[in-house]
């Protein structure tokens, strides 16, 4: 790169002090990350969130290996059967294994809360640094959109968009995508317009590096932490409001089977009272996995921040 | 999507030329085929376990009862048959038949479930959607002119039909309003016969040899026939009054029902059906516990509908021939706001009603039949000419019979024209009347909660004496709201039915209340698409 | 800063219109409408399509989508919010029923998670380290976790039906005069609502205390030998309350739409199970009105809490 830098020699000096500067901020920020990751294994919260989540995704993702069941495959002669051996947390309404069903449900609500807080980070991000960096009217017109986006109560859009778009699957991904954009973007953006100030960014315009390139390269690295504590605690608020749509039944189809939809069941007093193998399980799974979510946020958060001691 | 196929069909039809690409041939135009997948269900055993015996298994849309045949195949549950019929009509297995629902319940979603585990067992691979939107809409779209490819999209439809005449449920096959089966001669002439004699001897020979042509022909999948579940608190006492079909008006003898009075010794009963926004207007669905307390009928009907007297009318004088019939209304008969109810209420609701859209079929079949509707409608004249009103009588003459004439009149209830006289008929819905609506009932209105609750109490003035609660508190809620079983478990429950699996499980543990079955006029089917083609 | 103040209202109009045109462009794309909700499929008698047509003329629903967003929008600016298309219900009649219902279960969800959060925040923040404190951050995490409904569920199922100590749902009974006698009504959902705050309150009003007690003006007055409880409450927590009063501030107007769920479970009459019933019907003019409404009171509220702000912490000047 500085093969291209300007001639002039006294220049070419300065430049290269900055480049070995900046090489050293990156080593130090690299020391860091480190530093922050040890941070982050010593909070025995965060390690237990880690463990926890390890073993319901696990769990979720090697369902076939565990379960005999097929989630779906129903068994008239068998409703609504106590937990038993055979079955270990019993049989619901038309006779499917309910720990079957919570298993392969959690692969369709991990991948709803994980995939949607993932895109809507990443989007987020793309649009956050794009926007702050180049600034004027792009800028301007973005942050009029997320301003709309942001004033809306959350239930109050994903419910519009439910009903505008219809129940499926896609269509809740990309409606939590929707609504969970705009705060990643603000936050990105405003970290990014304080950044650019920086000297090192100024000296690598010098250098007459790319606006995506430093966009990318060099800024948001050091926009990222927040970014990830927001994303995991996105993934929390979707799997959350997964359960919640499907409890109104608006949420995904009622015939693939998601935490939320096996939940649904508990509308019904009946069930509610005397068949709590069918809603008590999966409700606490579902807490369980968010807990164990908000508890590496929460160590994230602290491990990242570093103006937040202990 | 729906809107550019119709687009792209009808710009097809202008030009003329048959619109080969857009349609697919339709598998499910062979009879045969929708025979397999009658065998192919085992609705016993659904009916006993997933249904907890609740449903009758059907044989037809026909409900069981003096109007039906001996004799029909049961298509008892038989997979191999279903193989061999499908094979038979060149089924390839493995072919995919897009169900639809309207249902948003999970008892529904369990039950598609299970279907499609059934026909998957005989090769036949069923997706489901549930319909969204403009549900009736989809359900109805009318298929091309020459009958050649439906307007529908979907192949198979689970629903159901509620009736109030059994004529009802073959009516939708004609060749007018038929949505997913292709009309035939025989089909047609079998309608004309169900509809064509008020002599219950003759209609009866006319749905028997209707009900056997279906048997074969399969335009609807009978599945079951739910009953409705009439529950009734111990506080509350009937005085020995028939328990009917619910879902309509029948004579209840409620003004001399009674409850056991609570601590100040007020009679208080608590029902559901409370308005949530606005009171339901009764020409479209005329039944209802709340609409019988407010609205009073011409004449009564018993609990199997029917007409077994007068309420309003003093008598009624139907003619020989079926196409003439007279009412003399009651004397001194009065609006709950001291109104007097005449003759002129009674003409003008007619031919309101003419012009209302959201319209009862039976209530449509018969004004239709009064003799210058049509010019009425096309607004060639300003009066319908076959209403003739002498004095405090009122005749109907009718161009054809009307095998309903009477059970319209004992479900249609008269509006106040006083009050309503303004009010534009397609947005009958709509009119301010009914938020607080008025009727010559046993009970008015005295205090509305939108959404919390409505408080009913006798009319003082009403011509079969003054009912003897003091006070009915009706909650919000259909009668598939779960509320039904929180309200009945906390004693806030005394009368009213339900078809709703979830409510009749937990209200049959409750030792306070008394579960009755009452068959109605209520069946589930499959609706099979038999058009030789559909649009792609 | 009346100045100020205006400045931020003004900026609002251009919002809600945006809004408002982008919820009608919206509704605009999803299949059938409020006509297609009058008659039930079940009821075997079709009306014929020219029928639905003419409904539809009547009821305003034929013209095109511009046209029609400007009528409302004409009508809304007179001071007309429109009418329910599926019982021609006028919409501010419908708000001033359900209003209250939602004002009353927010303030109520909102005053026990302040009192409860602030408290146990301070507290925490106070014994910060200790059990007391690993306990309750921990109990206020596992708050976060559960989903609200599921909470409500399982209250309902125990204290109503199980134990029958409190009604099992609605508001209003024949005979309620005051608030008191709705109140064995309000205990459960508003108790289960507030739960699922607190924790957040407490988290945030135990970091915003934390904050506050290592700022120099704190120090300097423990350093003055004020009495610890005297800095704890005078300075710590007077600073401590701004970013409490803007969270609470923030979820007043988020309860409207935020209590859908907990209104459902308890069939409590309010805006949210309104809107839920008005999405599922396609009521037009309701959805719409209900989710400006919700924009309106994000935007106010948010100018509010400015103000406050500002009032409450001496280092912020509008």
């Amino acid at each position: 790169m500085n093969q291209h830098a300007p001639v002039r020699k006294s220049r070419l000096d300065r430049s290269f002090d900055r480049i070995r500067a900046l090489e050293e901020a990156g080593a130090l920020s690299s020391r860091v990350h480190n530093r922050s990751l040890r941070k982050f294994l010593s909070n025995p919260l965060a390690s237990a969130g880690v463990i926890m989540f390890l073993i319901i995704l696990l769990t979720a993702i090697f369902a076939p290996l565990i379960v005999p069941y097929d989630p779906l495959k129903i068994d008239l002669r068998a409703l609504l059967q106590p937990p038993s051996a055979e079955h270990w947390l019993g049989t619901d309404k038309v006779g499917r294994d309910v720990f079957a069903r919570i298993l392969y449900g959690g692969r369709i609500s991990i991948f709803i809360g994980l995939g949607s807080a993932v895109a809507a980070g990443v989007l987020g991000v793309a649009i956050g640094c794009i926007s702050a960096y180049k600034r004027g009217w792009l800028d301007a017109v973005v942050l009029r959109v997320s301003e709309v986006f942001i004033a809306f109560p959350q239930i109050i859009l994903v419910l519009l968009l439910v009903s505008i778009l219809g129940q499926s699957l896609i269509n809740l991904l990309l409606i939590f995508i929707a609504t969970g954009w705009a705060p990643m973007y603000r936050m990105v953006r405003a970290r990014v317009l304080s950044l650019r100030e920086e000297e090192y960014v100024q000296a690598l315009e010098a250098f007459g590096i790319s606006t995506p390139v430093i966009a990318y390269k060099h800024i948001l690295p050091n926009a990222l932490g927040p970014v990830t504590v927001q994303i995991t605690l996105s993934t929390a608020a979707f799997i959350l409001a997964e359960a919640g749509l499907s409890f109104l039944g608006l949420g995904v189809p009622l015939q693939i089977p998601t935490w939320g939809n096996i939940l649904n069941a508990a509308n019904d007093m009946r069930i509610l009272e005397q068949n709590w193998w069918i809603w008590l399980p999966v409700g606490l799974v579902i807490s369980a996995f968010v807990l164990a979510v908000n508890f590496i946020g929460d160590g994230l958060r602290d491990s990242s921040d570093p103006t937040q001691q202990g | 999507m729906h809107k550019l196929t119709t687009y792209a069909l009808s710009a097809a039809l202008m030009l003329g030329t048959t619109p080969v690409w857009a349609q697919v041939a339709n598998p499910l135009s062979d009879a045969r085929v929708r025979q397999a997948i009658a065998y192919a269900i085992d609705m016993d055993t659904i009916a006993e376990t997933l249904f907890r015996g609740l449903d009758i298994p059907a044989d037809s849309m026909i409900p069981n009862g003096e109007w039906k045949v001996d004799g029909l195949n049961q298509y008892t549950y038989d997979p191999d048959k279903a193989r061999a019929l499908l094979d038979e009509a060149g089924w390839v297995p493995g072919s995919t038949i897009d169900m639809v629902y309207y249902y948003g319940d999970q008892d529904t979603v369990d039950f598609m479930t299970a279907i499609q585990a059934y026909l998957a067992d005989v090769g036949i691979d069923m997706t489901m959607r549930k319909l969204e939107g403009d549900v009736t809409g989809e359900l109805n779209v009318p298929p091309s002119e020459d009958f050649q490819t439906s307007g529908v999209t979907w192949d198979m439809a689970y629903g159901a039909r509620a009736a109030l005449a059994l004529q009802e449920y073959f009516n939708v096959y004609s060749s007018d309003q038929t949505a997913y089966t292709p009309p035939t001669p025989e089909r047609e002439d079998l309608i004309a016969r169900i509809n064509g004699s008020a002599d219950p001897e003759v209609l009866k020979q006319a749905f028997y040899d209707f009900e056997e042509y279906e048997n074969e022909m399969l335009s609807d999948i009978p599945l079951y026939y739910r009953q409705l579940q009439v529950y009734q608190s111990d506080r509350l006492d009937r005085h020995g009054a028939d328990l009917g079909n619910e879902n309509f008006i029948y004579d209840n003898n409620l003004i001399n029902w009674t409850v056991e009075p609570n601590e100040d010794g007020e009679e208080v009963m608590y029902i559901g059906g409370a308005p949530e926004q606005f009171f339901e207007h009764r020409w479209l669905n005329p039944g209802g516990l709340t609409s019988q307390m407010l609205f009073d009928r011409l004449l009564t009907a018993n609990g199997s509908l029917v007409t077994n007297g007068v309420q309003q009318a003093e008598s009624y004088t139907l003619s020989e021939d079926g196409k003439s019939i007279t009412f003399v209304l009651k004397e001194g008969l009065t609006w709950h706001d001291g109104e007097p109810f005449t003759v002129e209420d009674v003409v003008w609701s007619i031919e309101t009603a003419l012009k209302t859209p959201t319209m009862n079929s039976v209530f449509v079949s018969t004004f239709n039949a009064i003799e210058g509707a049509d010019a009425y409608l096309n607004g060639d004249a300003e009066h319908v000419s076959g209403i003739v009103v002498d004095g405090r009588s009122l005749t109907l003459n009718l161009i054809r019979v009307d095998a309903n004439v009477l059970t319209t009149f004992s479900q249609f209830p008269v509006m106040p024209k006083h009050l309503m006289a303004d009010v534009n008929p397609l947005e009958f819905q709509q009119h301010p009347f009914w938020q607080n609506p008025i009727g010559t009932g046993p009970f008015r209105i005295e205090e509305i909660q939108m959404n919390d609750f409505t408080r009913f109490v006798p009319f003082e003035d009403y011509h079969g004496g003054t009912a003897k609660i003091d006070e009915v508190v009706a909650w919000p809620g259909g009668e598939s709201d779960e509320s039904i079983a929180r309200n009945a478990a906390a004693g806030l429950l005394d009368f009213g039915s339900t078809r709703t699996l979830s409510n009749v499980e937990a209200l049959r543990e409750m030792d306070h209340i008394t579960l009755t079955p009452v068959d109605i006029n209520y069946t589930r089917s499959f609706r099979v698409n038999a058009f030789p083609f559909k649009p792609e | 800063m009346l100045t100020y103040i205006l400045r931020r209202i003004l900026l609002m109009i251009p919002m809600l219109l945006v809004v408002s045109f982008l919820i009608y462009l919206g509704l605009e794309l999803t299949p059938g409408d409020a006509v297609s909700y009058m008659i039930p499929p079940d009821l075997g008698g079709q009306i014929s399509p020219e029928q639905m047509e003419a409904i539809r003329e009547s009821l305003g629903l034929n013209k095109s989508f511009i046209e029609r967003y400007f009528i409302w929008l004409w009508g809304a600016v007179q001071g007309n919010f429109g009418y329910s298309l599926s019982g021609g219900v006028s919409i501010s009649q419908i708000f001033l029923d359900r209003l209250p219902a939602t004002l009353e279960l927010s303030i109520a969800a909102i005053l026990i998670s302040t009192v409860l959060g602030t408290a146990l925040g301070v507290i925490t923040a106070l014994k910060r380290g200790s059990a007391t404190d690993i306990t309750l951050t921990i109990g206020g995490m596992i708050g976060l976790s559960i989903p609200d409904f599921f909470f409500g569920l399982a209250a309902l199922s125990f204290f109503a039906l199980e134990l029958g100590w409190l009604p099992v749902g609605g508001r209003l009974m024949p005979g309620y005069e005051t608030f008191w006698d709705r109140l064995p009504h309000l205990i459960l959902p508003a108790t289960v609502l507030a739960l699922s705050l607190t924790a957040g309150v407490m988290r945030y009003s135990r970091a915003a205390m934390l904050d506050a007690l290592s700022q120099e003006f704190v120090r300097t007055a423990r350093a003055k030998g004020l009495p610890e409880w005297r800095v704890n409450v005078l300075h710590g927590f007077r600073v401590a309350l701004t970013p409490v009063i803007v969270l609470v501030g923030f979820r007043l107007p988020f309860l409207i739409g935020g209590s859908v769920v907990i209104e459902k479970v308890f069939q409590w009459p309010g805006v949210g199970n309104e809107f839920v019933s008005a999405v599922r019907s396609q009521d037009y003019p309701l959805v719409m009105m209900i989710a400006l409404l919700s924009v309106l009171a994000v935007l106010i509220a948010s100018l509010i809490i400015d103000i406050l702000t500002a009032v409450v912490d001496p280092r912020v000047r509008l």
